[in-house]
């Protein structure tokens, strides 16, 4: 196996409580690398891809990737690929956090595991051992007491992932923590409850190498040149963390508010990246080996705490109408503690509080302000009293109202905090992201908005297409190097494929890099056209297609979907129903019904 | 769409890219792509110099579309780019005679090219062997020269490959400059510049 990669999947099945190590091909590895790639790649040629995804035997899998422990920027990052219990798509979700590197050190690529176990269970694997750690006296805490009470017992150097009481009682809005970081959507805290598993633990310092230590060097030297020089992530990010985002959004009448039912908010000031910072930031924060750091240390309370990101400040303050700072920084650190996706459960509170606006919801979710909100919050979590009607999420909530329009979703994932009728491509972006609503699989706000890597027209159509496959193919890609993607403000597929070639001793192109994502993509899109997705699904909620925004910099804008996505299908390979062509699959090296695993 | 093309070779035009009919540029949309008219000065673009075509298959609109369409579509078969600008730089294209690649030495081309492959055919004007031998070359760098003839540079937007076709040129005169002066005589600056020539 080449440097860079273990060359080893670790199995561990939970109900039989017993394990076993096997190789990994070179062969996948190299035409998958890592992370999202690999796990796709192992999920559907399992053929598991198509079973419920709380089923025992659908697997969740732990991946890191082959820069991963090393000096490249940012390659301290980890990636866990489920079906996602409240999408039911094929998911990735991606932390920052140790566990990438201590998996690595203990000697393995990537952790799979299944089966349920019948009593809560703690699963602590380390170099040639696992082990099973009775977990009953965790049942019931939160995510920071969990945490404490690992390290008092089983001593430093592990790194943890663990899930609150959401997981546990099977919120489809739980997340899996790795200390302030998180596995934040999808719900696969619940598949972590459903399987008994409170906590992974993994230990392992085993030293990573590359092929070629002076030419990784170089490489490196020269993508932190350009991670310096470029101001969004020398300057912006640092400074300011995510929330530097908020002000910016609102100028440009993408901010949502009301549950989207408004594009811009008199909050935006008081919920800013720039009020943040004066009045509870005390410093930044960044994972290891990061040198962006766009994570915030808040004073809070008398504690430092890891404060809220841009998308946490606008679903639980801007969407609900919250705009004490301190407030909305509180209900972060209380989702963060149960176990929430922030985004998810502030989203469902915006739709339940329309539902109650539209005289449907029998009560009022925003009542008594922040401090309703945090009850609901730990009700939702709990599953106990009025809250826990929300605990599914914004689409099942709207449906069994008879509003399905009400939920601001796509494929069940609510949709984070930009308005895709002030920039098209956003909305083609949300439509065809294969796990739902989400800005992370191609951020078309970067050229939309941001001007990254060069503005463009936002309220134009055509051309959206190509930008939004190049994006969702070179993040699958970064996705698979087990990256941030906040790099690639700076840095594009030529920089990542020359850390790749330098650390693992082989040729690798830019161009090559993509088409690794691509084929990552394609097997996601196989994976969940297998699981009964069709064009239908590729859409965006109502609002977005027939409500024009009544004001603001967007105004009377709605998003035009149906060329967007026809171009989108064709520039892909596809066909008109949106499934990959034999011929596209075949030049991707893809088997039709599985088997390139 | 034709604002952009319109203003973008207006640029090329007075930068000195490209001469009075030279240069040409395209983007793709799907499995369509918009290139500049045949003979069409980029300086002055009409909206009817815009000419969209098929990227695999022809029709009659070929006949309109810039001699290079045959490399502009190899660039887009081989390359994940959405934009291509092919232009005539002269002292980019002077180095190219004499050199296998163009590396910078001043502190932009150095952050944006590092090194800049020169590739040749026999026959280099919208020749099926420069659409074999050119794309390879544009698969992990954004810009690459055809010996004797020009630049052609790749991106996600017009403006990006207009960028780095700037920059090139820009690029080769102050080597150009730097070598009237003495090679010899360069001081380095540059973390790791030794290794630029293998980017």
């Amino acid at each position: 196996m080449a440097e860079g990669w273990r060359g080893r999947l670790l199995r561990v099945d939970l109900s039989t409580r017993t394990w076993a190590a096997e190789e990994l091909p070179p062969a996948l590895m190299a035409n998958h690398l890592g992370g999202r790639g690999l796990g796709i790649a192992l999920l559907r040629a399992s053929g598991r891809h198509l079973l419920d995804p709380l089923d025992p035997g659908a697997p969740l899998i732990v991946a890191a990737g082959p820069l991963t422990g090393t000096a490249a920027p940012t390659a301290s990052r980890t990636s866990l690929t489920a079906l996602s219990p409240l999408t039911g798509t094929a998911f990735d979700a991606n932390s920052g956090g140790p566990l990438g590197r201590r998996l690595k050190g203990a000697g393995y690529d990537a952790l799979w595991f299944e089966g349920r176990s019948e009593a809560p269970v703690v699963l602590a694997v380390e170099p040639g051992a696992v082990r099973f750690l009775p977990a009953e006296g965790l049942w019931g805490l939160g995510n920071r007491a969990t945490a404490r009470a690992l390290a008092a017992q089983e001593g430093p150097g592990w790194a943890t992932a663990t899930i609150g009481p959401a997981g546990e009682t099977g919120s489809l809005l739980a997340n899996v923590a790795q200390g302030s970081r998180f596995f934040g959507r999808g719900g696969l805290g619940a598949s972590f409850g459903a399987r008994g598993l409170k906590a992974l633990l993994v230990r392992g310092d085993a030293p990573g190498a590359v092929a070629d230590p002076d030419g990784f060097r170089f490489v490196v030297g020269e993508c932190r040149k350009l991670l310096q020089a470029h101001p969004v992530t020398s300057k912006g990010l640092p400074q300011f963390g995510t929330s530097v985002l908020m002000k910016v959004m609102n100028a440009v009448g993408v901010l949502p508010a009301r549950n989207f039912r408004d594009s811009q908010s008199a909050l935006a000031e008081a919920l800013s990246g720039e009020a943040l910072a004066d009045r509870l930031t005390v410093g930044a924060k960044g994972c290891p080996g990061c040198p962006i750091a766009c994570g915030r240390r808040i004073r809070l309370d008398g504690e430092e705490v890891e404060g809220p990101e841009f998308e946490t400040l606008w679903a639980l303050g801007v969407d609900l109408g919250l705009g004490d700072l301190e407030a909305v920084a509180r209900l972060n650190r209380l989702a963060n503690d149960l176990g929430l996706d922030t985004v998810s459960a502030g989203s469902t509170v915006a739709a339940a509080r329309e539902l109650f606006d539209l005289g449907l919801l029998p009560w009022d979710p925003l009542a008594g302000g922040a401090e309703g909100v945090a009850r609901r919050l730990e009700e939702l979590a709990r599953g106990e009293g009025p809250g826990a009607e929300l605990r599914h999420g914004s689409a099942r909530l709207a449906a069994a109202y008879g509003r399905p329009e009400v939920a601001m979703a796509v494929k069940g994932l609510e949709l984070p905090a930009y308005d895709p009728r002030g920039c098209q491509g956003q909305g083609l972006a949300y439509a065809t992201s294969n796990r739902g609503g989400c800005h992370l699989r191609a951020y078309l706000i970067a050229p939309e908005i941001l001007a990254t890597p060069k503005l463009v027209d936002r309220f134009a159509t055509r051309g959206k297409g190509g930008l939004t496959i190049v994006a969702q193919n070179l993040n699958a890609a970064v996705d698979s190097l087990v990256l941030c993607r906040f790099t690639s403000f700076a840095l594009g597929a030529e920089h990542y494929a020359r850390l790749l070639a330098a650390a693992v001793g082989v040729d690798a192109d830019g161009q090559g890099l993509l088409t690794v994502g691509e084929r990552t993509y394609t097997l996601e899109r196989l994976a969940n056209l297998e699981r009964g997705l069709t064009r239908a699904d590729d859409t965006l909620p109502r609002r977005f297609l027939e409500e024009p925004l009544a004001r603001g910099p967007s105004h009377g804008q709605v998003v035009a979907l149906e060329p967007m996505l026809d171009e989108y299908y064709r520039f892909r390979g596809w066909d008109a129903a949106g499934r990959p062509t034999e011929r596209k699959l075949r030049e991707l090296g893809l088997a039709p019904r599985g088997g390139e695993g | 769409m034709y604002e952009q093309f319109r203003d973008l070779g207006r640029d090329l035009f007075l930068a000195g890219l490209i001469t009075s009919h030279g240069g040409n540029m395209s983007v793709r949309l799907g499995d369509r792509l918009v290139i500049t008219r045949r003979g069409a000065m980029l300086g002055r673009l009409q909206p009817g110099d815009l000419i969209e075509t098929g990227l695999d298959r022809d029709d009659a609109m070929v006949t309109l579309a810039s001699s290079e369409l045959v490399v502009h579509r190899a660039i887009y078969h081989a390359t994940s780019a959405l934009a291509v600008v092919h232009t005539h730089p002269i002292c980019a294209t002077a180095l190219s005679l004499v050199e296998d690649a163009v590396v910078p030495v001043d502190s932009e081309g150095s952050y944006l090219l590092h090194r800049v492959p020169v590739v040749a055919a026999a026959q280099t004007v919208g020749s099926r062997e420069v659409a074999e031998v050119l794309p390879p070359a544009l698969r992990n760098h954004r810009i690459a020269l055809l010996r004797g003839h020009g630049a052609f540079a790749v991106g996600e937007l017009l403006e990006e490959a207009y960028m780095v076709s700037s920059t090139l040129e820009a690029s080769a005169r102050i080597l150009c400059q730097v070598r009237a002066f003495g090679e010899n005589r360069l001081k380095e600056y540059r973390d790791g510049a030794d290794r630029y020539d293998r980017w």
